[in-house]
């Protein structure tokens, strides 16, 4: 009986999903051409790094132990995980301004999952764009299909990482009734730490990859996976992937106790 | 069957209070904190199948209460019981049995046509395809949505809107509905339509309503029983007839006269005058009404003569200006 009703959530909820998920392409395909412009325009810009990199890399050789190669995968990696968090959680980098603006009304007002619902229920299009510019780039560097779908595995638990400090970092609002820029900052860290050979950090700052600006989880250990494959690292990855999620909604939902609502009427900020 | 009970609920906030200027350090490290009272204890029971108005002016409370009812907010204190649910515990249970049309929320997605609207909701209140197309449909015929269904939100009219957004708010058919302020901003055709559509799927005993409104057409036309807070707590709780017959009770006579003449009635004071009419306020009993005409009467020659029942709305008005129970008592019962 009890397995039934699990059965009957996880299908009311894959049902929902997809629906969320039509709904936000439909309504991202209502402006095609802006769709399309923020989508190649998207790529265009992560690709002109790979030329910046392509000349450093000409230049010096290795750097910090990884080749071309190497960090062409954090790229493909990061651009894809950030892209694909973007894409179907859209709300996760605005859950704090919806907070303030009492916008969680909605979603509290229907029987689902507030927070899932809140980061459904929207998409950002440009992130198309960061999620499919890694699987270009991985298409050029020439992989076989294992590694394909490794990078693909790791391109989900990596976004749940992304997202997971996304809702840590807006759920704070919560606490301290505006958390904006701190999610901005985060993302921003968490980028350009991810975007960078591991090896060129000093080794007495590596822990901070595994702990507070998880690259390490996101890019570092996938990439190690991805040279020589290990099932125990590999799993490692996913579980603190979910634990991050985990941990997220588990602040989320402490943080909602304190949600206060509001009556936005066209009131000035 | 009992669908809403309170007891002595009651909800606060903790506001900043900006004292020394913007820039004071002491208010940075050590903020000034007032605890607002936004609901004092309220105690109220709802029937099965009533449609009851919640009035009281800005910032009474209502939206608070409401608010708690559905599971937004959590209560200070005290408890309530929705549909055999603790809206905060089982927020989720509750959801699918109850509705809510909050003015200024839209559930509709703004980008897309209703009908995408509809499906993603079947998704969300797990509507089975075939059972959410019957009852998509029934909407549309009931609600005359049948050429905006393919139109995107944001190119409808707010009256085409709000009849979409109370559409969407029956697909799970709900047995409890929460309106709050649902005509606001609609024309006078707009708003006669959407309460004879609520009332009919009331009466037919569909649903229950609760419904907070600065319209008192809204409280005349769509419901039977009107709760009236202020300061959050309770000072009224009546039927809407009743309200009705007492504001009824005084009567406006109005009279003008064919030359300017001096309107003089001996222990009344006219509300409004001029050279050659006025306005009294009367009431309808003990034989003040006919006493009052006769000597208007006799005045001189009388170009036109008016009696109107008190509307509702001074009655409202009055009660709002009231602060507490008592008052509000003495007014009604006046």
């Amino acid at each position: 009986m009890k397995r039934e009703n699990a059965q009957a959530l996880l299908r009311a909820y894959a049902r929902f999903f997809a629906a969320s998920f039509r709904a936000n392409l439909r309504s991202a395909m209502e402006y095609r051409t802006n769709f399309l412009i923020q989508v190649f325009g998207m790529m265009i810009n992560n690709a002109a790094f790979v030329v910046f990199w392509s000349f450093l890399f000409a230049k010096t050789g290795a750097l910090g132990g990884y080749r071309f190669q190497d960090v062409m995968f954090l790229w493909a990696l990061s651009s894809s995980a950030f892209g694909l968090s973007n894409v179907l959680f859209g709300n996760a980098r605005q859950l704090s301004e919806l907070v303030r603006q009492g916008d969680l009304d909605v979603y509290l007002l229907q029987p689902k999952d507030v927070l899932v619902n809140a980061l459904t229920s929207k998409t950002i299009v440009s992130a198309w764009g960061d999620f499919a510019y890694g699987f270009v780039v991985l298409a050029f560097l020439g992989f076989d299909p294992p590694h394909w779908i490794m990078f693909a595995l790791f391109v989900v638990s990596g976004a749940l990482v992304f997202t997971g400090v996304f809702v840590i970092s807006e759920s704070l609002s919560f606490f301290l009734g505006s958390s904006a820029g701190i999610t901005g900052a985060a993302t921003e860290f968490i980028l350009s730490f991810s975007l960078y050979p591991e090896g060129i950090f000093p080794s007495g700052m590596r822990w901070v990859f595994y702990s507070l600006v998880p690259s390490g989880f996101i890019v570092f250990l996938p990439l190690r996976v991805f040279r020589s494959w290990s099932p125990g690292l590999a799993a490692l990855v996913l579980a603190v992937s979910l634990a991050y999620a985990f941990l997220a909604a588990g602040i989320f939902r402490a943080g909602l106790k304190r949600y206060e609502s509001g009556n936005r009427i066209g009131a000035r900020d | 069957m009992t669908v809403i009970r309170t007891r002595n609920l009651a909800k606060s906030f903790s506001v900043r209070v900006g004292t020394r200027g913007a820039f004071s350090l002491r208010s940075l490290l050590r903020p000034e904190i007032r605890l607002v009272e936004a609901v004092k204890g309220i105690d109220l029971t709802v029937e099965e199948g009533e449609s009851v108005a919640f009035l009281g002016p800005n910032g009474a409370g209502k939206s608070t209460t409401i608010k708690m009812m559905t599971g937004i907010l959590y209560p200070s204190s005290g408890t309530i019981d929705v549909l055999g649910f603790d809206p905060q515990r089982d927020r989720k249970r509750l959801g699918f049995l109850i509705g809510s049309v909050f003015g200024q929320k839209s559930q509709l997605w703004y980008h897309l046509p209703p009908r995408d609207s509809f499906r993603l909701l079947g998704a969300i209140y797990e509507i089975e395809p075939r059972e959410l197309a019957k009852r998509t449909g029934e909407l549309v015929e009931r609600f005359g949505l049948a050429d905006l269904m393919d139109i995107p939100v944001r190119k409808l009219s707010l009256g085409q809107r709000i009849r979409c957004e109370i559409a969407a708010s029956l697909l799970h058919r709900p047995r409890l509905l929460f309106l709050d302020e649902p005509t606001i901003g609609l024309d006078v055709v707009v708003k006669q339509e959407i309460r004879a559509l609520l009332d009919e799927w009331n009466r037919e005993g569909k649903v229950t309503i609760f419904l907070t409104s600065h319209d008192v057409g809204d409280v005349e036309k769509l419901c039977r029983r009107a709760i009236l807070i202020h300061h959050g707590t309770i000072l009224l709780d009546e039927s809407v007839k009743s309200l009705k017959r007492r504001a009824g009770q005084r009567k406006i006579v109005g009279v003008r006269y064919e030359s300017p003449t001096a309107i003089d009635i001996p222990g009344l004071e006219a509300e409004k005058r001029t050279p050659d009419a006025a306005k009294f306020f009367v009431d309808s009993g003990a034989g003040d009404l006919q006493n009052l005409i006769r000597r208007l009467v006799n005045l001189g020659p009388v170009a036109d003569l008016t009696v109107e029942d008190e509307p509702l709305e001074n009655l409202i008005a009055d009660l709002y200006r009231t602060g507490s129970k008592e008052e509000a008592d003495e007014l009604v019962n006046r």
